[in-house]
């Protein structure tokens, strides 16, 4: 990749936390398009999302993010959007007023920023809630008021750290939908994930992190082999369990099944195969009203120790 | 800093106090004001039943207090050394700790404004959170203690003690601030300050109190205090410097924190707990 062409350039890029290594020697040059950081929780994907949007400073070595230094440079945001991993917000706003105040922070007029903030809510498909305040929000609702605010003032590049972490299959697919539109729409996005079947869905393109170093970078379709011997969990939340779990068993892509308050916890052998009749599932309500589907961590956990050993 | 950026960073600043006004004034942290406010408004309005009421009349050394001396001992004791430092330190020291703790600072701190901008379109928002509260409470104690007769005559000295509690509260938002800026645990240095070294301070003979902020603000008081007769604040703690230097010395000490404060927050890295 020459780096003149690239989004996003790190060069011996460390950071410690004291003592403790967060990020070490990452040499990175990020293509346009649609990149995914991939690794378990731990690896430092957040620590490198921080150091590529300035909230951190390196410890050693330099990060460029479209052609400029980015630490102390606000300027620079006008042109990054960032969707950040934690579950934040000013609950007493609602995501209308919310969205408004963050775009007039961009120097948008008030008539221009309330049309904005209008057609992000619109983009994550929020517009009916626009005047209920944050805190009356769902998981999911407040996942896309989230990315809603990184989008808001139409950036070139969007970095979306776990962008679809509490989402339901359906949005999940909308929000992988709209992330592959940005990019068709000329943006560049870095979106970080620990479930490689996500980032699957939006690129080829990955960045694979594992105890703050980069392990590989390029096609994932390369290891997409490997990782399918291991066995994946999924955990999905439902308004009936026990119905979602029959509809489940049904088919032999689930290799196991048990239940677990409000929600099944499957393990699978074929995740494609399992996500994409979870999706139908989802969207045609034959199993009931699915809530929350997620990954838990320790299945790219174990892939990454196995690709280690590798 | 040219012009069209320093116009810029006062948009920015205006904008954040926007965003922040109405999230702090809604705040828990403003039931803790209205308890530290309220205390003294119902205090009044208690001695105000009580001298409708013939039945209490304070003295001190065996003079009876008139009821502008009794407003002028409430702002000094309650307000001057105890409200105001005390919402200084909780406001000022939370400014931008707040945003940490909720981790919502990312919002703020990935906007094309400088850092700089975000502390103070807070501090603004602190110091207008801060005096909507403080000044009409101050109002209210004055009307309650103040017989209407005598409102003419001392209504001045009301607005000059509106206009102190106002310096007061700015100063001490400044400095801590700047303590909040730049420490990690600035609560309790902040207390320390206002009632340690502050208090210590005054009572070492030279230059030393010359570097708090209650020494200036007592230079500026104009009531005449409880002992005897009209004798003077000033006179209590004998040397004060002229109001003029005073309000120099207050003004340069908030700009001097407000600078080193927004230099902090350009240079400091907040690690959110994960």
């Amino acid at each position: 990749m020459h780096e003149q062409a690239a989004v996003v350039v790190s060069r011996h890029l460390s950071k410690w936390y004291g003592q403790v290594s967060g990020l070490n020697d990452v040499s990175v040059a990020i293509p346009p398009g649609v990149t995914g950081l991939l690794g378990p929780n731990g690896a430092g994907k957040s620590t490198f999302m921080k150091l590529i949007t300035g909230q951190l400073a390196p410890s050693a070595g330099s990060v460029r993010v479209l052609g400029e230094p980015i630490w102390g440079n606000p300027a620079l945001y006008a042109r990054i959007g960032f969707c950040p991993d934690q579950d934040a917000f000013y609950d007493r706003m609602t995501g209308l007023e919310w969205l408004d105040a963050l775009v007039r922070l961009n120097g948008f007029a008030p008539d221009a920023a309330r049309t904005a903030a209008m057609r992000a809510l619109e983009a994550v498909e929020l517009l009916d809630a626009a005047g209920k305040k944050i805190g009356a929000y769902s998981k999911g609702m407040r996942q896309r008021v989230k990315l809603a605010q990184a989008i808001v003032h139409d950036p070139e590049l969007l970095i979306l750290d776990e962008p679809l972490n509490g989402m339901d299959a359906i949005m999940r697919r909308k929000t992988i939908r709209m992330i592959r539109d940005w990019a068709r729409a000329g943006k560049s996005v870095l979106v970080s994930s620990h479930i490689l079947y996500e980032i699957e869905s939006m690129t080829s393109n990955v960045l694979l992190i594992n105890n703050g170093r980069i392990l590989a970078e390029g096609n994932v379709h390369q290891i997409r082999d490997l990782i399918d011997e291991h066995p994946h969990t999924v955990f999905v939340r439902a308004e009936d369990p026990r119905a979602l779990g029959r509809h489940l068993l049904a088919e032999d892509d689930v290799l196991s099944l048990r239940f677990e308050g409000g929600a099944v916890i499957v393990e699978t052998a074929r995740p494609d195969a399992f996500y994409t009749r979870l999706t139908r599932m989802a969207a045609s309500g034959e199993a009931g009203v699915i809530e929350e589907v997620t990954s838990p961590d320790d299945n790219l956990q174990a892939v990454f120790k196995y690709l280690v050993k590798q | 800093m040219t012009a069209t950026t320093r116009t810029r960073f006062w948009t920015a600043a205006t904008r954040i106090f926007e965003l922040s006004f109405g999230e702090m004034l809604w705040s828990r942290r403003t039931i803790f004001m209205a308890l530290v406010v309220g205390g003294p408004v119902l205090l009044a309005i208690a001695a105000r039943f009580a001298a409708v009421n013939g039945s209490v009349r304070m003295r001190v050394n065996g003079v009876g207090l008139g009821s502008d001396d009794v407003f002028g001992m409430m702002i000094w004791l309650l307000f001057l050394r105890f409200s105001v430092p005390v919402l200084g330190v909780f406001y000022g020291t939370a400014l931008i700790a707040d945003e940490v703790e909720d981790k919502t600072i990312t919002y703020l701190f990935t906007r094309p404004i400088p850092r700089a901008a975000v502390l103070i379109g807070k501090y603004l928002a602190y110091l207008a959170c801060t005096t909507l509260v403080v000044l009409p409470a101050v109002t209210i104690i004055y009307f309650a203690l103040v017989p209407l007769a005598q409102v003419p005559a001392s209504f001045g000295q009301l607005l000059e003690d509106l206009g102190i509690l106002a310096l007061g509260l700015a100063v001490y938002g400044a400095l801590f601030a700047l303590m909040g800026a730049s420490l990690k645990r600035p609560l309790i240095t902040g207390l320390v300050f206002a009632f340690g070294w502050e208090q210590v301070a005054l009572l070492v003979p030279g230059y030393l109190r010359q570097f708090t902020v209650v020494y200036h603000l007592q230079a500026l008081f104009p009531h005449a205090m409880p002992s005897g007769r009209a004798v003077s604040l000033q006179a209590v703690f004998r040397d004060t410097s002229s109001p003029v230097t005073s309000v120099c010395w207050l003004l340069a000490m908030m700009g001097a924190c407000l600078a080193l404060a927004a230099r902090a927050v350009e240079r400091r890295e907040y690690v959110l707990e994960q």
